[in-house]
C-alpha cells in the first residue's frame, strides 16, 4: 500500500483517501501486479511470489502464457492502462518490465496512482523522463526500486568501501566496458547497426502491436523489434549503454558518488537512424564531489576495452566485461587492487554499508514501510539513469559528427547542453498521438 | 624516345644499378639533360596507379598493365603509345630493356611479388602504400631494394609534405616537451565514402562468371584460390583479410606516418587490439567495423616509451583537456601527448598541424625551417621518386622508410587477427614471442607457382 500521503502539491491521491488501510504491515502481503509478463517481467515476479501476484498484463498472451498459467487466479490483461482502472483498488504495487520506450509512461500511471513501483532498467529511455519521473516518485512518496540487481551486492559495497578507505588515493579516471552488443550486425543477440526491415510479416495473433507500440511512432511489426531485440533500436531500446549501463555504472556510481556530470563526449561506429552503433566509447567528467576529486568515467562497448593494465600479471584474464578505477595511489580492476599481492596485504576494508536483504526484498520491505531501496528513483536510479542516457543523446545519429566530433557541456541542474542548443531536442523525444507521461 | 646511343647510355644510369658494380658513383642530375626523360611502366592502372601515372606525365609512360583493361580503358587511352599488357610478368619480359621504373599500384595482396619482380629487373619502384600484405612480405621487399641499390618510394604522399616538415621541427625544437603518449584515428572502414564502405560479412557463396576481361587468376595472384565475386575488384578487396589490410594498412600509413617519423618510433615492443564482434564467418572474412589498437614503443636516444593508440571505425581518443570544447576532432588525425603540451594533425602527413589550444599556438615561436622541403609537397610525392631515379638521391619515402612504418602497421593488423593478445614482439627475428599462431600471418604460404 503506498506511502502516498506526503506529497505536497502534487496531484496523486493516496490510497488511503480512497479508503485503504494505510500502509501494509510487515506481517501482511502486498498485492502487485505487472505490466508486462513474459520475459524479463516473469524472472523479476518469481522473485516476488512471497506476495500476492493479483494481475498481470502484457500485449503479447503467448509471451505471457507461462506467467499466467504459473499465476491462474490473476486476472490478466492487455492494455496496462485498463488494468490499472480496474485494479485500482486492489493492488499496491506494481512491476514494469516492458520495452524501454514505454517504462516512463507506465510507471508514471502508478505511481499517480500512488502504486509503489518496480521498474526495470534503465529507468527510461529520454533524460527528461528519468529526471520527471524521479520527482513524481519522490513527491508521492511511494517505494521505488530499479531492476540492476547488482546494486544489492556484496561486490558494489566492497568497491564503495575500498574506495572510501582511500586504497587507492584519488581515483581520477574510471573505466567500465561491456562486450554487449554481442554479434554487431550478425542478428544472433540483438542486432545493432542495421536498417529498418521492409517486409511487414503479419502481426502473431496473440501480439496487440499498437500498445506495443505505445509510445513510440507508428510502424508496421516485425520480428526484428519484438520480442526482445526491440533493444537495439533508437525508437524503442537504449543500446548496451542503455541495457548494461545501469548495471555497471551503478556501482562506480555509488563508491565515487556522483552526481551529474559537467560534460559528455562520445563517439561510434557509423550510426542510422534506426539502431544503435555496433560499437561505443563514451567520456563523462564530473567535478569535485566534497573530498573526492574530479573524475573522468569512460564507458566501451562492442568489444572495445581499455588498455590493459600493467599491474595485471600475465595470465590473468583482462575479461571482456570489466571496472578499471585509476587512482593516483593505485588501481583497482573490479573489487580487486592490482598487482595481485596488493589486494593479498589489503585483505578487505572496514565495514562502512550495511549489507542488502536482497534486491528484491528490499523493495518489498520498502513498500511495507521500510527504509527506501538501494535504487529508488528519486535518490539513486534517476540519476543514474540520466547520465546512462546523456551518453546516448552524445551519439544521437540526428547530430551526426557535429556531436560526436564535438564535447558537449551539460548543465545538470538546468538539464542543459549549453554548447550545442540542437541538441537539447533530443533530451525528450515526442510520444505518439494519445499518450503522456 | 629514339634509341639512339645517348639514351642507352643515360638509361643504364637511370635503371639503377642491380647487381652491377659496387663502387658505382652516380652521375649528378645535371649532367642529364632537362629534356631526358625517365621510362615508366605501369602496374594496376585503373585506380590509384591512373593518379600516380598522372604526376609523371612529364616523363615516358612506355607500358602499361592491368588484370582488367576495361576497368583500365581511361588509363590505356590517355597514353596511346604506351604498349598495354594484362600479366605483368609478360611486360616485363618484353619491355625490360625500354622501362627504367615502374609505378605499382595493385591490391595490397600483389604488392611484394610485383615489387620483387621489379626489383630483380633493378627497375626503380613506386608502391602504394602499405608497402606489403605481410611483414615478411615488406621486409624482403625493402631489403632487396636495399641490395638492387634501385630508387623507390612508396605511396604515402602525405611524407612528402611540407607539414609533416614543420611537425618534425617542432619535435626537435622541444615544443610540447617529450611525448610519450599518442594518439591516432581514422573513420574508415565506414567513412561513408562509396570508397570506404568495406563489407561486413562472410565469404560469397554465388559464383557469377568472371568479366570477359579480367583475369582473374591474375588477380589472385599468391591469393588462395576462390571464385570470382564482384565484392572484391574494383574496389571492396580492402575489407577482406585475404587481400587488403583493413583500415589500419589503408590509412595507418598515412596518419601514423608522422608520429612514425617525428618520434623515430622504430618497432615496438607490444600490440594488442580489440575489435566489434562478428560471427565468426564474417570474422574470418573480412575485418572488424571497428577497432582499437595499442603499441607501446621503448625509449629511443633521449626520447622516454611511446604509447600509441589507434581507433578506426570513427572511434575517437578522448578529448584532450587542451582542446577547446566547441573545437572538433577532425575525421582523420592524431594527437602528440607531450610534457608541456599537445600537438594535433589531420591525415596524409599531418596536414592542418598545430600545436592546441589555438592561444598556445599563436604564442609559439616556431624554429627556423631546418629540414629541405620536397618541390611541390605532397602534390609532388611521385616526382620526388622521379628526381630520386635521376639523380641517386633517396626520395623521401624510399622503402628504407616506408618498410619499418608499414612493419609497425601491419603488426597491428596482426593484433586485430589475434584480438585480445598483448603479443610480444622480436622484431630481429620476425617473431611474435608468445604467439605461434601469428607465424601463418607474418609469413602467409602463397599459391603454388608464386614466391617472392
Amino acid at each position: 500500500m503506498g506511502a502516498a500521503a506526503a506529497i505536497g502539491a502534487f496531484t496523486v491521491v493516496p490510497r488511503h483517501v480512497l479508503g485503504g488501510a494505510g500502509n501494509t504491515p510487515p506481517s501482511e502481503k502486498i498485492n502487485i501486479a505487472s505490466i508486462g509478463a513474459g520475459g524479463q517481467a516473469a524472472s523479476d515476479l518469481r522473485q516476488m511470489e512471497s506476495e500476492n501476484i493479483v494481475a498481470l498484463c502484457d500485449v503479447d498472451w503467448a509471451r505471457a502464457s507461462g506467467m499466467f498459467r504459473r499465476h491462474p487466479d490473476a486476472r490478466k490483461y492487455r492494455d496496462y492502462r485498463e488494468m490499472l482502472d480496474k485494479e485500482d483498488k486492489n493492488i499496491d504495487a506494481v512491476v514494469v518490465a516492458i520495452p524501454d520506450h514505454m517504462h516512463a509512461v507506465a510507471s508514471m500511471a502508478a505511481i499517480k496512482r500512488g502504486k509503489h513501483v518496480y521498474c526495470e532498467k534503465p529507468l527510461t529511455h529520454d533524460v527528461y523522463e528519468a529526471r520527471v519521473l524521479a520527482e513524481a516518485a519522490r513527491k508521492a512518496g511511494v517505494a521505488t526500486q530499479m531492476g540492476n540487481q547488482g546494486q544489492a551486492s556484496e561486490q558494489t559495497r566492497l568497491m564503495c568501501e575500498t574506495i572510501w578507505d582511500g586504497a587507492i588515493g584519488q581515483v581520477h579516471d574510471v573505466h567500465v566496458w561491456t562486450d554487449r552488443p554481442l554479434r554487431g550486425i550478425n542478428d544472433v543477440y540483438w542486432p545493432q547497426g542495421v536498417g529498418r526491415p521492409t517486409e511487414k510479416p503479419a502481426v502473431p495473433d496473440t501480439m496487440a502491436w499498437d500498445l506495443w507500440l505505445g509510445t513510440a511512432p507508428e510502424r508496421p511489426y516485425h520480428p526484428s523489434y519484438a520480442p526482445f531485440k526491440w533493444r537495439g533500436w533508437w525508437d524503442f531500446g537504449t543500446g548496451a549503454l542503455g541495457d548494461i549501463g545501469c548495471h555497471r555504472i551503478d556501482p562506480i556510481f555509488r563508491a565515487l558518488k556522483l552526481g551529474h556530470p559537467t560534460s559528455v563526449e562520445g563517439c561510434c561506429t557509423l550510426v542510422n537512424n534506426e539502431t544503435y552503433p555496433v560499437a561505443s566509447r563514451v567520456t563523462y567528467e564530473f567535478p569535485a564531489r566534497g573530498n573526492m576529486a574530479p573524475v573522468r568515467l569512460h564507458w566501451y562497448d562492442g568489444g572495445m576495452k581499455p588498455p590493459r593494465p600493467k599491474e595485471l600479471a600475465d595470465g590473468r584474464t583482462w575479461s571482456t566485461n570489466g571496472i578499471l578505477f585509476e587512482g593516483d595511489e593505485g588501481k583497482m580492476y573490479e573489487t580487486r587492487l592490482l598487482p595481485e599481492s596488493r589486494q593479498t596485504a589489503y585483505g578487505k576494508p572496514p565495514q562502512m554499508l550495511e549489507r542488502s536483504p536482497g534486491h528484491y526484498v528490499e523493495w518489498i520491505q520498502a513498500c511495507k514501510g521500510g527504509k527506501p531501496a538501494g535504487s529508488n528513483f528519486p535518490d539513486h536510479a534517476g540519476l543514474l539513469a540520466q547520465l546512462v542516457l546523456l551518453g546516448n543523446l552524445s551519439l544521437q545519429p540526428a547530430l551526426k559528427e557535429k556531436v560526436t566530433r564535438t564535447r558537449l557541456l551539460w548543465d545538470g541542474d538546468a538539464m542543459k547542453i549549453t554548447n550545442m542548443p540542437e541538441a537539447n531536442q533530443y533530451l525528450r523525444r515526442e510520444y505518439r498521438k494519445g499518450w503522456t507521461l | 624516345m629514339t634509341d639512339s646511343k645517348d639514351s642507352i647510355t643515360r638509361r643504364t644510369f637511370v635503371r639503377g644499378t642491380a647487381g652491377v658494380m659496387a663502387g658505382l658513383t652516380f652521375v649528378p642530375g645535371h649532367v642529364l639533360g632537362a629534356n631526358e626523360r625517365l621510362n615508366i611502366a605501369g602496374i594496376g592502372v585503373g585506380g590509384m596507379g591512373a593518379s600516380n601515372l598522372n604526376a609523371c606525365s612529364a616523363e615516358n609512360i612506355v607500358a602499361l598493365c592491368d588484370v582488367h583493361p576495361k576497368h583500365a580503358a581511361g588509363t590505356f587511352k590517355k597514353y596511346p603509345n604506351a604498349k598495354t599488357y594484362g600479366d605483368y610478368r609478360v611486360m616485363l619480359d618484353k619491355e625490360d630493356k625500354n622501362i627504367d621504373a615502374v609505378i605499382i599500384a595493385t591490391p595490397d595482396h600483389t604488392h611484394a611479388v610485383i615489387g620483387m619482380e621489379c626489383i630483380r629487373r633493378g627497375k626503380h619502384v613506386y608502391l602504394q602504400k602499405p608497402l606489403a600484405h605481410s611483414i615478411h612480405e615488406v621486409r624482403t621487399l625493402t631489403e632487396a631494394a636495399r641490395k638492387a641499390k634501385v630508387q623507390t618510394q612508396m605511396g604515402n604522399q602525405g611524407h612528402s609534405s611540407d607539414a609533416m616538415r614543420m611537425l618534425y621541427e617542432w619535435i626537435q625544437d622541444d615544443a610540447i616537451g617529450p611525448v610519450r603518449e599518442v594518439f591516432a584515428w581514422s573513420d574508415r572502414p565506414v567513412g561513408g565514402d562509396p570508397w570506404s564502405d568495406f563489407p561486413i560479412m562472410a565469404r560469397p557463396k554465388e559464383t557469377p562468371p568472371v568479366p570477359e576481361t579480367l583475369e582473374w587468376d591474375l588477380w589472385l595472384g599468391p591469393a588462395k584460390y576462390r571464385p570470382y565475386h564482384p565484392i572484391y575488384h574494383p574496389m571492396s578487396w580492402r575489407g577482406f583479410w585475404d587481400f587488403g589490410t583493413g583500415a589500419l594498412g589503408d590509412m595507418g600509413c598515412h596518419i601514423l606516418d608522422p608520429a612514425f617519423w617525428a618520434l623515430n618510433l622504430g618497432h615496438p615492443e607490444r600490440v594488442e587490439a580489440v575489435t566489434t564482434h562478428c560471427i565468426p564467418e564474417v570474422a574470418a572474412e573480412t575485418y572488424p567495423r571497428a577497432s582499437i589498437v595499442r603499441y607501446e614503443f621503448p625509449a629511443r636516444g633521449s626520447m622516454p616509451p611511446v604509447k600509441l593508440t589507434w581507433f578506426d571505425g570513427r572511434l575517437l581518443p578522448p578529448r584532450p583537456k587542451d582542446l577547446e570544447p566547441t573545437r572538433k576532432l577532425g575525421t582523420n588525425g592524431a594527437l602528440f601527448m607531450g610534457d608541456k603540451g599537445t600537438i594535433m594533425h589531420g591525415s596524409h602527413g599531418a596536414g592542418g598541424v598545430r600545436i592546441i589550444p589555438e592561444v598556445k599556438m599563436k604564442a609559439y615561436k616556431r624554429p627556423a625551417k631546418s629540414l629541405p622541403r620536397v618541390k611541390d609537397g605532397s602534390g609532388g610525392h611521385e616526382r620526388d621518386w622521379v628526381r630520386a631515379c635521376k639523380d641517386g638521391k633517396p626520395a623521401s619515402s624510399s622503402f628504407e622508410y616506408g618498410g619499418p612504418l608499414t612493419e609497425m602497421v601491419l603488426l597491428g593488423v596482426l593484433a586485430m587477427r589475434l584480438k585480445n593478445t598483448m603479443l610480444e614482439w622480436d622484431p630481429v627475428n620476425m617473431k611474435v614471442t608468445n604467439s605461434d599462431e601469428a607465424d601463418q600471418y607474418l609469413r602467409p604460404a602463397f599459391r603454388e607457382g608464386w614466391t617472392l
